[in-house]
């Protein structure tokens, strides 16, 4: 131990290095509270350099390593397994380059989120992936876990903005993945690494594309008696051919928290649910495209809908969304937030079934999601220091897993696996499908160094939590 | 009857009477005749011919509607020719989803009479009669890429066997997806050498209010890529493109589709800003990669290059040859003519200039066409870089016998 420590505290500084456990206690876990796990020292570099020395260090001991950003993961994907060394990258936090002539910018890995865009905003351009977090999560968290967020419905997720990587190995060697046009000649490597929850590499820089801001943005509510009604409206919306910016619905319970707390945006208390729509781009096809959403939501049920008449009143809109996380502190002490998707033509039963778990538990289950992209966020708020009610949050969880993968979705659309959902990847593959991501991992990490215990199964316990995928129907073809 | 062949018949009575063997006209594989085809009916027969050609230590080059074989290094060994031609049809194609699945050899034609009925559009740009599981697995790109985005950004999900035979999937039916890792992305552009695709599930695009296409007319480089970077950025561009020759001029064929006011706007825009002229739909065949006369012999090659970087690699490209500048797409394909198949002093200029071109912008190109002799001794796939340990390793891991294409990829895997 004491060898490994003299070797980091050689590549950084004594004062880069924390290894009491007073100093370890706030690395045990990331967002996801209800898994924790001490790592061996915490190490800070500032270059890539840094890095690849403190990964050959760990190497060289055969202790395990994982690089963290700013720990606001959901999904225990920074967890510590096994006594790692935590590589935290929010130093790392220069924007390197702003190629506003090609649209361009390349960042160090711990540049916050938000804070990428407000160095282009003078540039008239923006990083479209905006995770709810994304005043505090860094681009190289959001590169780990493949990071969607509100607009992720017309711009995608941080894959389709990525183009390019600097990436040390876990063997240390320093990689540049894909190029700045976003083309590679040979394997989408970099496809391959976004996503891939920290587990093959850490990334020590990336290219990103950035995205004219739009010229106009129209963002309403629709007001609902219920979330089904608001489920329908989305339905419709999809079903008409048109791309809203944002899809979000947020639900009874989530307004009443939200009214009640710091984030009031004066949201109807006695509604159901409420829709918000933003619609952008050219200005010239907004007022069609907003007459046409009035008309679905209305036709869907909608009571009324209001449309935001300035920024400020967008702003308001939005911050009944991005508050509602921080309001639910007001309904319990603990609030786990689960993360799925399901066809957005199953959203209105599922979300009925979902709320039903939640009743026949007994718990307290509101929600508040990317609608548009059927990713749904239950989030159920309890107290950990209730052992039966912790009991029975975590199997509600487990049942709203398993009714949104026979929906045909899947088990996380933004959150990742982790260690929370390691042991459910058996519901959507089989052993022989995730052999083919062992192998992949293999390929970048043979010694299995890089974040472990993330993410894949061990073969015994998916071959017992299920022996043939569920729920994806293998569609035959002769 | 050659041991390849008498090999092939053994394995097809093993695998048993869904797997057809048709003995054909040989077709030419980088000058390599290969007068075999194996064509499983379905994905089990797939799997079991590719456990049974790694057994007996065969090798194949995956085939769907044979649009792309051209797109590779020379062969290190082919004993047959695996289609998936037999995989086809489109299996669901959701209406209030705006998802489908089809199988790999299903014809993009078939696929797209199918998406447009249901009201929506396939957000892949490939000829009618390539198919599914080749558009996806050699990573094809069309004009209308730069709205559509490239196929990995359209792949939800696919069945895939491994070389080594296992039927797998990954991903899903559903377009917000981080459930373990993204191997629909290596696969996809993997051109046949991890796996060989048996469906996949696609996302699909709303399709347009209004669709027009223009001509630009022919103007002097410079000012013709200053224009068409201008225009690519517009609202409602989904091809923008530049023909011609670095050192003559360009001209260029645009198409708007989107809202109709969006596309209305933008029309007049390039009318009264740059001259464009309305043209039909078949101007569009302009926009896509340079086609080689019956006959004639030519290098064609792919650089990608960011809009600032255009005006240097066409710069180094020189003045002999035919270029197709996409500054959306951020690619530019160049073609040179060839005297001859074994025209080796031309093919040398032609690759000289590609790498000239790709170090002037993002470092990389590939030859998507050549004579076999223009590629011996070459990779088509250009500079491996960093990446080349990794697709080693990769290769080595999907496909440890090396069944599929072997040599044919990157870094000649």
């Amino acid at each position: 131990m004491s060898d490994l420590l003299d070797a980091l505290r050689a590549v950084v500084g004594e004062d880069r290095v924390l290894a009491r456990p007073e100093e370890l206690f706030v690395y045990e876990c990331d967002g996801l509270t209800a898994h924790t796990g001490a790592p061996r020292a915490v190490v800070f570099p500032l270059e890539t350099r840094e890095v690849q020395d403190i990964v050959r260090a760990c190497r060289a001991q055969a202790v395990p390593f994982v690089p963290r950003g700013a720990g606001t993961g959901l999904s225990g994907g920074a967890l510590p397994s096994g006594g790692a060394v935590v590589i935290e990258c929010s130093r790392m936090n220069r924007v390197l380059e702003v190629d506003a002539a090609n649209r361009i910018a390349v960042v160090q890995p711990g540049v916050v989120n938000a804070d990428l865009s407000k160095a282009t905003l003078s540039h008239g351009l923006l990083y479209a992936p905006d995770p709810s977090s994304q005043l505090a999560c860094t681009i190289g968290g959001n590169v780990a876990e493949n990071s969607g967020g509100p607009h992720t419905l017309k711009y995608g997720a941080t894959s389709n903005h990525v183009l390019a990587l600097e990436l040390v190995l876990p063997d240390g060697e320093l990689v540049r993945l894909g190029t700045p046009t976003g083309w590679s000649a040979s394997l989408d490597l970099v496809g391959a690494v976004v996503g891939s929850e920290g587990t093959l590499g850490i990334v020590t820089a990336a290219t990103v594309r950035l995205l004219p801001v739009p010229e106009g943005v129209e963002t309403l509510l629709a007001i609902c008696p219920d979330v089904v009604t608001a489920c329908r409206a989305v339905g419709a919306i999809v079903e008409a051919g048109l791309v809203p910016a944002a899809l979000e619905i947020v639900d009874r319970r989530t307004i009443a928290a939200v009214e009640a707390s710091v984030y009031a945006a004066g949201l109807p208390r006695d509604a159901g649910a409420v829709l918000i729509v933003e619609l952008d781009g050219a200005a010239v096809a907004l007022p069609a495209e907003l007459a046409r959403v009035r008309e679905l939501a209305a036709r869907a049920g909608a009571t009324r809908v209001e449309v935001a008449r300035d920024d400020a009143e967008r702003a308001r809109f939005w911050r009944a969304r991005k508050g509602a996380f921080g309001a639910m502190g007001r309904l319990a002490p603990d609030l786990y937030v689960h993360d799925a998707v399901v066809p957005r033509t199953k959203l209105a039963e599922v979300i009925e079934q979902v709320c039903a778990i939640g009743d026949r538990h007994g718990l307290v289950l509101s929600n508040v999601f990317h609608a548009g992209d059927g990713n749904l966020h239950p989030n159920i708020s309890f107290d950990r220091r209730d052992p039966d009610e912790l009991r029975r949050v975590l199997a509600a969880g487990e049942e709203i897993l398993a009714l949104c993968v026979a929906a045909g979705g899947v088990i996380t659309g933004e959150h990742g696996i982790g260690t929370e959902k390691r042991d459910f990847m058996g519901l959507l593959f089989d052993e022989d499908d995730l052999d083919a991501m062992r192998r992949l991992r293999a390929a970048f990490d043979p010694d299995g160094l890089c974040n472990p215990g993330k993410l894949l199964p061990t073969p015994r316990f998916c071959a017992e939590a299920n022996p043939k995928a569920r729920g994806y129907d293998r569609v035959p073809l002769a | 009857m050659s041991t390849s062949e008498a090999a092939l018949l053994a394995l097809a009575r093993d695998v048993g009477a869904d797997l057809d063997l048709d003995r054909h006209a040989p077709v030419s594989l980088d000058g390599v005749p290969v007068g075999v085809s194996l064509r499983p009916r379905g994905g089990d027969a797939l799997a079991r011919t590719l456990r049974a050609l790694a057994e007996r230590r065969l090798a194949v080059v995956p085939v769907g509607g044979a649009r792309h074989l051209e797109l590779g290094n020379l062969p290190r060994r082919v004993d047959a020719l695996l289609s998936t031609d037999l995989l086809d049809g489109v299996d669901a194609c959701e209406r209030a989803e705006g998802v489908c699945h089809a199988g790999a050899g299903t014809r993009l034609g078939a696929l797209r009479a199918r998406v447009a009925e249901a009201g929506w559009e396939l957000p892949l740009d490939a000829p009618d009669d390539a198919s599914v599981g080749g558009a996806i697995a050699a990573g094809a790109i069309g004009p209308r890429c730069a709205a559509f985005g490239a196929p990995r950004d359209v792949v939800l999900g696919l069945e895939v066997v491994l070389g080594s035979g296992e039927r797998t999937h990954c991903g899903g039916r559903v377009v917000k997806n981080v459930t373990g890792y993204d191997l629909p992305k290596l696969y996809t552009g993997s051109c046949g050498s991890l796996c060989v695709i048996e469906g996949a599930w696609l996302r699909l695009r709303p399709r347009p209010q209004r669709t027009r296409v223009f001509r630009l007319p022919e103007r002097r480089a410079a000012d013709a890529l200053a224009r068409g970077i201008a225009i690519s950025r517009l609202d409602s561009v989904r091809v923008c493109a530049l023909r011609g020759a670095a050192s003559a001029g360009l001209r260029g064929i645009v198409e708007l589709a989107g809202a109709e006011a969006t596309v209305e706007r933008d029309a007049s825009l390039l009318a009264s800003d740059h001259g464009a002229s309305d043209a039909g739909a078949d101007a569009l065949d302009d926009a896509r990669e340079p086609r080689r006369p019956a006959g004639a012999f030519a290098a064609c090659f792919r650089i990608p290059a960011l809009p600032g970087q255009l005006a240097a690699v066409l710069a180094a490209l020189g003045p002999g040859a035919a270029v197709l500048v996409h500054p959306g797409l951020r690619l530019v394909y160049a073609a040179f003519a060839l005297a001859s198949a074994d025209d080796s002093a031309g093919a040398a200029q032609a690759f000289d200039a590609a790498a000239a071109a790709a170090r002037a912008a993002a470092g990389s190109f590939r030859c998507e066409s050549a004579p076999p002799a223009a590629k011996r001794g070459r990779d088509v796939f250009g500079p491996a870089g960093d990446e080349l340990a990794l697709v080693r390793a990769l290769k080595s891991r999907f496909d440890p016998h090396g069944v599929l294409s072997p040599g044919r990829f990157a870094g000649c895997v």
